[in-house]
């Protein structure tokens, strides 16, 4: 039995306490987490319960769940989309498989298709023979590589701490050139430090710096989206308040950023929401750490800020359902209705006493990001109260207008295609 | 407050519906798993120091560390090219295997240094270990089964997660929780750990 550091230094001074220092003021500092960021050492070694130490007793026992240590054979994951349920006139078959830990995906030249990885340190290329997908390691030994984007002929992978340029990949996808670090003005630090690549129509690309723990104040190089172009290596910061994101997309229809957001953990299995957001204005503050979810102080760092102070989110998505990559859809195969709606996917909880998400959800909303609203699309991937067979992570439209779905649980990617 | 706790601990610990397909095949695994034999004891119980016991470990823990050696990506001198031409079948069929025999459950036999045991037992629940290693420290899923592991080995596994000599599963869980230890922590906690009695105290 473990107690709270906090409760068992407080177990033990009890007795000696006097009433006074009893009084809800001092209980409220000896709750009141600190992180002292302003040394070195908090970069490199963040500290060890950034993903825990702020859970009750209740909530013990929900740790982060690993995926399987092999990515799932080609059988067993057409036999698991058979549980997959889509709206009619939807099927979702297997587009590749033995991708450990796949992450986002982005389309090069000639049909080739990038993709990231979590933990597994390595880049694919997946490219069509014949109708089959072969599936390469092109790199490896990366410092989780979860973001990729294809740019003008050259492949951008994130690694935490490193925008990487790799010049005409498609010709060298059996030894890869030596990389351009091309930005790098990031924190080196893994928590919350994986990130996801927006490129918008000047080439300029979007990345979002989580914070290095579940909730603090943060430093003030993360918490933020910023702007770069990976040509000259300029950056600026296009969003404040924001907390762990891996996942956005421009809307066609203004040039805006969009993005996907996971709230806060260990207030309750059902607050706070994760986000759907909009950027309208630059250097907006999304409200971490002080609001939740727009409306939703928190309990610990509002620290008498107001939520309406905050950008609210345009959508909340649900508590847990950790939404990552997002795409707008442009196709013309799937029907009319779905024109410029957002797919987002969402990875799933990992600390619900009951999971949700792990599932694909659809959002209908106007470019100004009013009257939107959500619906399931595909669903399905978990199973019983605390278990995956798959946790989708990624979403790419296809040139026929399907869509790609990455799944870094079961190291696959499935294809969702419509016909009447 | 004990009563729920072992409630929760328990659920937790209840198997999952539904097994894989790709699950590995115990008899399969027990013939490949002769060639470990020799180092890691008969019945998967090492004799030999520095060397894990492996009966009881977790198979998803065990199927990790395999792919971890077969890329190369925990080095290590002997496990390396013994496992460089492994299969995802053998992988699987291996930790199905030893996952299935009877764990060790005798606690280390050298005469227990109580304050370090003590020291190594506050330790543990600083970090909060059993929020993945659960309460009874045998593990769960891709966190290892630790109780009653040899204690040389459990202090070179927490130096190698120390020093980032061997990676760790996912969101590099025990790289971070072992990055701030003291060479006296890590002795402490292994005492703790090897010496667990049956009860996870």
């Amino acid at each position: 039995m473990v107690f709270r550091p906090g409760y068992l230094g407080l177990l033990a001074t009890l007795p000696l306490l006097s009433a006074p220092a009893l009084s809800p003021v001092g209980a409220k500092a000896a709750e009141l987490k600190s992180y002292d960021s302003s040394k070195p050492s908090f970069w490199q070694h963040p500290p060890p319960d950034w993903f825990l130490g702020d859970e009750t007793e209740a909530q013990k026992g929900l740790a982060p769940p690993s995926g399987p240590a092999l990515p799932t054979p080609p059988d067993e994951l057409q036999a698991d989309l058979k549980r997959i349920k889509l709206p009619p006139g939807f099927r979702i078959e297997v587009y590749a498989s033995g991708l450990p830990e796949a992450r986002q995906m982005a389309w090069g030249k000639d049909g080739t298709l990038y993709v990231g990885s979590f933990n597994a340190t390595n880049v694919y290329a997946v490219k069509d023979v014949g109708g089959k997908r072969e599936v390469k390691t092109i790199l490896k030994g990366l410092n989780m590589p979860t973001g990729v984007a294809y740019l003008d002929g050259a492949l951008y992978v994130v690694a935490i701490d490193k925008l990487l340029r790799y010049d005409n990949p498609e010709a060298n996808l059996d030894h890869m050139p030596a990389p351009v670090v091309v930005y790098d003005d990031m924190p080196h630090y893994v928590a919350h430090g994986w990130k996801y690549l927006v490129v918008d129509k000047n080439g300029w690309m979007y990345i979002p710096f989580g914070p290095p723990f579940n909730i603090g104040i943060p430093p003030t190089s993360v918490s933020q989206i910023r702007h770069v172009d990976p040509k000259t290596g300029l950056a600026e910061i296009v969003a404040l308040g924001v907390r762990n994101s891996v996942g956005g997309d421009i809307d066609p229809r203004t040039g805006d950023y969009w993005f996907t957001e996971n709230a806060r953990d260990w207030i309750s299995d059902d607050l706070p929401s994760d986000k759907l957001n909009h950027i309208t204005r630059l250097g907006q503050h999304f409200g971490y750490p002080y609001c939740h979810q727009g409306d939703l102080p928190d309990p610990k760092f509002a620290r008498g800020h107001k939520c309406s102070e905050f950008t609210p989110p345009v959508l909340k998505l649900g508590a847990h359902v950790a939404p990552l990559g997002m795409k707008f859809y442009t196709g013309s195969q799937f029907p009319a209705q779905y024109k410029d709606n957002i797919f987002i996917a969402e990875h799933g909880s990992w600390n619900r006493h009951k999971y949700q998400g792990g599932r694909i959800e659809r959002v209908i909303v106007d470019p100004s990001g009013k009257s939107a609203r959500q619906e399931v699309f595909a669903s399905g991937w978990i199973t019983g109260d605390r278990d995956y067979f798959g946790r989708p992570d990624d979403i790419l439209q296809a040139p026929d207008g399907s869509l790609l779905v990455s799944d870094d649980w079961a190291g696959a990617i499935y294809r969702i295609s419509y016909k009447k | 407050m004990i009563i729920p706790c072992l409630v929760l601990a328990m659920l937790t610990l209840l198997p999952f519906a539904g097994a894989r397909a790709a699950a590995g095949d115990v008899n399969a695994g027990r013939e490949k798993a002769r060639l470990c034999a020799p180092c890691h004891g008969q019945n998967g119980i090492s004799s030999r120091p520095g060397i894990p016991s492996l009966a009881g470990q977790r198979d998803q823990f065990l199927q990790w560390q395999l792919v971890f050696f077969r890329s190369g990506r925990r080095p290590n001198p002997v496990m390396v090219p013994i496992l460089a031409k492994l299969s995802d079948r053998d992988i699987r069929d291996l930790g199905a295997y030893f996952a299935s025999l009877p764990p060790n459950t005798q606690p280390a036999a050298t005469r227990p240094d109580e304050a370090l045991r003590a020291r190594g037992q506050a330790i543990v629940a600083q970090h909060h270990c059993a929020n993945c290693h659960t309460d009874s420290f045998r593990g769960e899923r891709a966190a290892a089964s630790l109780a009653n592991q040899r204690q040389d080995y459990l202090v070179k596994a927490l130096t190698d997660y120390r020093s980032a000599a061997r990676p760790s599963v996912g969101v590099a869980a025990m790289t971070e929780a072992a990055s701030g230890l003291s060479d006296d922590d890590i002795a402490a906690i292994a005492t703790y750990l090897a010496m667990l009695g049956p009860a996870g105290r």
